[in-house]
Formats: structure tokens, C-alpha cells, sequence
């Protein structure tokens, strides 16, 4: 894929068609929370999926500890938004985690967030910085579709890019 | 054998700067091409936390921090101070880009800016450099004695000069 985005999915059973999917459960109380999945193509594979950085995308990553940032239905902030914009620094000020990415589905919304912990980290998750713009998830992911990113190089936290979730790196 | 002193590249405008490899401040393998990435970028070298002159230049950076967040522009600072000096100083300042850390003098000693007044802490000479995206040294600041440093205004000329030659629609593009 050379696209710098995929497909976010958290569906309640395993997708059919996925690049890459696992199920997950409430990192607190151990039930099921579905099958997260990433999709690497062009066209939208269900209403509520999400474009995140593809780099997330590693069909060999290991388990991992989620925080996932998402607004109710129907609700939504312009990606410049103040409270946006300061998540993002607070990302960067930050110990980097495993990997970080926005969501979103259009050129000018923030639609949430994903990041991944692993070993120290976890302990981290329970600071996400985009968990004071929208509601959050913690979930344990199983292996096998949650791969590591570098941490983003700062301190630009503009997108590359309207269509580009942050935090892409390069006009690429 | 390669005589490492012959062989330490020229820092001088126009010569390409070393693609140093080193930790980051939380420890990650990273290296200096990998957080320019395609930007232009302000790299750093500093003797460490304790010294007042790097605090106050690091205030004069951090006064540039927010035009750079939004100017795709990098910043990276350099010491021989190991990660965890390193974090704590970085989160002290409020800084949000990556610093890079050669407790070991690794790169230091490739790079030929061992500081050797200094023979207690072994540092980094001060010195900072503009870079275009393929490491090319755009302009060079000897920091030793604090007037050397760029100002701000030196910087933004720089970066100014750096975004202008690398982004084809520097010229805004109208009907």
C-alpha cells in the first residue's frame, strides 16, 4: 500500500475482508469489545470507519494496549480546534508511545484518536491527551494487526496534508 | 585504517551534515534523517543542562517553538547528557521536540565538536546548524561564545530561505 492512510474498524464480529484484524476486550473489566481491523484501501469499508496514520498497519504486531479517543455519534471538532491543537502538544511534550494517530473521515474534522502502549507505557494510557476532547476506550488488542511507529518528531503539529492524519510526518 | 580525524566531514555551509544515530531523550533508536524528515530543521548541539548559557538560549528557542509547530519545521537538540537528564530537562523546559542524547560520545567524536576546554564534562561545544531536508547545511553558528548563536531572526531568515528553495508552491498558487 502506498497510500499513508488506512481504515480504523471496531465492529462487533470478525470482519470479513480486513488487512489486518483482532479481537479486543475492556483493558478494566475483560469483556469482549469486538474486533478492531485496519483496511488498507481506497474505498470506506463500513459508515463508522476511520482514516488513521497506516503506518499502524503490522500484521505481526504483538498484543497491545489501546486508548481509543472517539466522540459520540453525530459529534465532531474542526482539527483546528484550540482543544485539538493542544492535545497534539501535549502528545509531543510527552514520553512517546508505541504509536499515536488522529481519526478522521474529511479534510477538517477531528473524529478521535488511537494510541498504543506497550510494557512501560500502558501505565501511560491513562493520560491520553485526546481523552479531554472525547470520550475514550481502553482496550487490550490482540496480536497481529497494532505494529509501532516512531515517535512523532516535533514540534510541528499541523497535518501534511488536509487528508493526512496526524501525525504523518512528511508531504509525501 | 581511516584516520577518524581526516575523515570528520566539513561543517560548513553547503556540506552535507552526518546522518547521526542516537537515542532519544525516552531512550528510541533514532536517527537525525528520520526527524528531518522532509522539513527544514534547527539542530542543536548543547553542553548540558547545567550550563546558564544553553538555558538561556533554550528560552530563545522555545520563543521560536510555536511558529515552528505550525511552520513544518523541526527541531533537535543535541547533548551528551544520557535520557533520563535528558527527559527531565526537555519536560523542565517545556520543550516539545526531540533531543538526542551521546552519553557515549559516539557521535561527538565523529563529528569532531568535542568541546576541550571542558575536560570535567566532555561536552558538545555549542554550535547550531540550519538544515534543508537532505541534511544540507543551510548556514553554521559557532556557540562557544554566546554571540555566536543564531538569533531568532537569524533562524527565521534561514528557515524562511530553506522552505522558499524546497516547496514548489512557495509562490501561493491563485486563479
Amino acid at each position: 500500500m502506498t497510500a499513508s492512510w488506512c481504515w480504523l474498524t471496531l465492529g462487533d464480529d470478525a470482519p470479513a475482508g480486513a488487512t489486518a484484524a483482532a479481537p479486543a476486550w475492556d483493558a478494566a473489566t475483560g469483556e469482549s469489545a469486538g474486533w478492531l481491523a485496519l483496511w488498507a484501501r481506497r474505498a470506506k469499508p463500513s459508515r463508522d470507519a476511520r482514516r488513521v496514520d497506516g503506518r499502524l498497519l503490522d500484521r505481526d504486531g504483538a498484543p497491545a494496549h489501546v486508548s481509543l479517543v472517539r466522540p459520540r455519534p453525530g459529534v465532531r471538532l474542526l482539527f483546528d480546534d484550540l482543544a485539538v491543537q493542544q492535545a497534539r502538544r501535549d502528545v509531543l511534550a510527552r514520553p512517546p508511545q508505541d504509536a499515536v494517530s488522529t481519526l478522521l473521515s474529511d479534510a477538517s474534522h477531528f473524529e478521535g484518536a488511537i494510541t498504543v502502549a506497550r510494557g512501560a507505557g500502558v501505565a501511560r494510557l491513562a493520560d491520553d491527551p485526546f481523552a479531554r476532547v472525547f470520550p475514550r476506550r481502553l482496550l487490550r488488542v490482540g496480536a497481529g494487526v497494532l505494529g509501532s511507529v516512531p515517535a512523532p518528531a516535533g514540534p510541528t503539529i499541523e497535518r501534511y496534508g488536509s487528508a493526512q492524519p496526524w501525525p504523518w510526518d512528511r508531504f509525501a | 585504517m581511516t584516520d577518524p580525524v581526516a575523515a570528520r566531514p566539513s561543517l560548513a555551509a553547503g556540506g552535507a551534515f552526518p546522518d547521526l544515530a542516537l537515542p532519544d531523550h525516552a531512550g528510541n533508536a533514532r536517527t537525525l534523517s528520520e526527524l528531518v524528515a522532509g522539513d527544514p530543521a534547527v539542530l542543536q548541539f548543547y553542553r548540558g543542562w547545567w550550563c546558564p548559557k544553553e538555558q538561556a538560549f533554550f528560552r530563545r528557542l522555545l520563543a521560536l517553538q510555536d511558529e515552528a509547530e505550525v511552520a513544518y519545521c523541526r527541531i533537535i537538540s543535541v547533548s551528551v547528557d544520557p535520557p533520563p537528564v535528558t527527559a527531565a530537562f526537555r519536560a523542565g523546559l517545556g520543550a516539545r521536540w526531540t533531543f538526542l542524547c551521546d552519553p557515549d560520545r559516539t557521535e561527538q567524536e565523529r563529528v569532531g565538536l568535542r568541546e576541550t576546554t571542558d575536560t570535567v564534562n566532555d561536552p558538545y561545544v555549542p554550535a547550531v546548524f540550519t538544515l534543508a531536508p537532505d541534511l544540507t547545511i543551510h548556514a553554521a553558528y559557532n556557540g562557544y561564545w554566546f554571540w555566536g548563536r543564531p538569533t531568532n531572526e537569524e533562524l527565521r531568515q534561514d528557515l524562511r530561505a530553506i522552505t522558499r528553495a524546497i516547496r514548489p508552491d512557495w509562490d501561493a498558487p491563485t486563479p
